[in-house]
């Protein structure tokens, strides 16, 4: 026999438990601990994440080594050092392209549904996503870091407080990016197309930008983009603050961040808000 | 509190070209069960995503628990627990974190969500797959959690959209007795199904969907009885007896009819006990049956009696 009033309210006039609803805070600290988790329970999604940014670190810094020796490069900087702040960048935009794609997933098994028949504000949903996506990203370019100066050398002129910034500059970078996918992922609500169109708009711009070659060194109609490319912005500022050179671009790197986290957060509330049909 | 726990006044939901409601009204008192019966496509599933504020409607008015569902969709959230035709769990978490994840979201606190998850694992025979992750469970278990996860906040008004669609007979009669608990517990229940004989064994009321729009509404007796009603055949033991059955039953005041293909006599009853009637009849006439069926009208028989009339 089971007790009665165990699976719903009973007869009973005042039920004993009963669970109304929980603080804007807590929706978000439940649901961000609930995507850590899965990261926890399933590292390879990290390890994974960290593959790619892997490769290229070592790729480039052997293949273009030699860029160091070219003229217009920057004199007594190594290509590592150079290279450095770039991939941190990149890596954080990659994992920006991640959140989006979680989000939809999400949509996908399920458990966006019984969210959305439960009494929480969906704003929180988002802001959990974003929130363990940072996470996530802050442990995956340490680790990036720690490989950089134990096996390739990477010993900047910024010193710890340089790579500091650069790491912090990355990450809200990431951040920003991130709400713009968030509202993507939330409008376009399909994982694949969203890979796919991230991906393509994505080599393009690191590839024409200061990331990886110095600007001086692209034929001059890429010279032209890649001076408009506000991912050179964000990889120059991120740059000089590890190179400990004139620090240049960091406010419109940190205001494009911010406006692209505000612009995307608006419109990702308001396409999750859509009803799913 | 007593009263009406789900009323829907004449809501309209269109998607693009197609009239998915058709102002729909329907009135659920509280500690009862609505089955809301109809075919694919009959607009089921988007009466109850209007109901459960997941679509606001287009025309008319709903209110669930005393809530509007436009107006105040946070109330009414907070009041029902829904278990859609997919199970709605993270499939990265256990059964137990998956509940303890929604009992915070209510606004238990982390001790009260894990007392409220042991409780509901335990009742849904959950307890030795409690803590593997939900994407191992089968497909019974996965319905079972996803059910328990909409009682964690103890909901006033349950809607269960298709319950045991794609589930074992075994399965599906755990699920019908858990609906059964639940009711006798005082709680109101909108149950989904296209099986006419889930609806008659759960629901207090029943519902016809079809294009949209309510056709038939009423208790299952009263519906069976407007649409066409249960029979009894009886095949005889030997050709011979054919008649003298015809003759014993239309005695009692049933009208059978004669199946030439079977051999066998179809006749309409009203009430199940009808069935003692048919057997005591051919009994007092010294007549043996080799075989004696009862049929129930299924939903095509609800849906092509009502066709008919409409046309």
């Amino acid at each position: 026999m089971t007790t009665p009033t165990v699976l719903a309210t009973g007869p009973a006039p005042v039920p004993t438990t009963s669970w109304r609803g929980s603080s804007f805070g807590t929706q978000v600290l439940v649901l961000t601990t609930r995507s850590l988790r899965a990261l926890v329970r399933d590292p390879r999604l990290v390890i994974f994440s960290l593959l790619q940014p892997l490769i290229m670190l070592t790729l480039f810094s052997q293949i273009f080594s030699s860029i160091a020796n070219t003229p217009g490069f920057p004199r007594g900087v190594s290509y590592i050092d150079y290279l450095m702040p770039a991939i941190l960048v990149n890596t954080a935009m990659q994992s920006a392209l991640q959140v989006g794609v979680g989000l939809v997933t999400d949509m996908k098994n399920g458990v966006l549904a019984r969210f959305r028949s439960l009494p929480i504000r969906l704003a929180s949903v988002l802001i959990a996503r974003s929130l363990s996506d940072l996470v996530r990203s802050a442990v995956q370019l340490t680790v990036m870091l720690v490989l950089a100066v134990a096996v390739f050398g990477f010993a900047p002129a910024g010193g710890v407080p340089g790579v500091v910034g650069a790491l912090v500059l990355a990450l809200l970078v990431g951040w920003g990016l991130g709400w713009v996918f968030l509202a993507i992922a939330s409008w376009v609500r399909n994982a694949e197309l969203m890979q796919t169109v991230g991906f393509l708009a994505m080599f393009p711009l690191m590839f024409a930008s200061s990331a990886y070659v110095p600007i001086s060194g692209l034929p001059g109609w890429l010279q032209a983009f890649a001076d408009v490319n506000p991912l050179t912005h964000a990889v120059d500022a991120a740059r000089s603050l590890a190179l400990a050179q004139p620090v240049t671009g960091l406010v419109g790197a940190v205001l494009a961040s911010v406006v692209l986290a505000g612009a995307g957060g608006v419109l990702a509330i308001r396409g999750f808000r859509r009803p799913a049909q | 509190m007593t009263g009406t726990m789900i009323e829907a006044r004449d809501v309209g939901k269109t998607f693009g070209e197609v009239k998915a409601l058709d102002g729909v009204s329907l009135s659920v008192p509280r500690g009862t069960v609505l089955g809301l019966l109809g075919h694919n496509g009959a607009g089921k599933t988007t009466l109850v995503n209007v109901l459960t504020t997941l679509l606001p409607p287009d025309s008319g008015s709903a209110r669930v628990a005393g809530f509007d569902v436009v107006a105040d969709a946070h109330g009414v959230r907070s009041r029902i627990g829904l278990t859609g035709q997919f199970a709605a769990v993270d499939e990265q978490l256990s059964g137990t974190d998956n509940l303890v994840l929604i009992a915070r979201l209510l606004g238990a606190t982390s001790r009260e969500a894990k007392a409220r998850a042991a409780e509901l694992v335990e009742l849904f025979d959950l307890v030795d797959a409690a803590k593997r992750p939900s994407r191992t469970y089968s497909g019974g278990m996965r319905r079972r959690l996803d059910l328990a996860a909409s009682l964690v906040g103890r909901p006033d008004v349950i809607f269960l959209d298709e319950p045991t669609t794609g589930l074992d007979p075994a399965s599906r009669l755990r699920m019908w007795e858990i609906v059964e608990e639940l009711v006798s517990e005082g709680t109101t229940v909108l149950l989904t199904t296209q099986y006419l004989d889930e609806a008659d064994r759960l629901a207090d009321s029943i519902t016809v969907l079809s294009a949209g729009a309510v056709v038939a509404s009423g208790t299952s007796a009263e519906l069976k009885a407007q649409v066409g009603q249960r029979t009894v055949t009886v095949t005889m033991a030997s050709s011979s007896d054919v008649a003298p059955a015809r003759a014993a039953l239309e005695r009692v005041g049933l009208a059978p009819q004669f199946d030439p293909k079977h051999g066998s006599l179809t006749t309409p009853v009203t009430a199940s006990r009808d069935l003692a009637v048919v057997v005591r009849a051919l009994d007092d006439a010294g007549l043996e049956a080799a075989e004696l069926a009862l049929g129930e009208p299924t939903l095509d028989d609800v849906y092509l009696t009502l066709a008919a009339r409409a046309a």
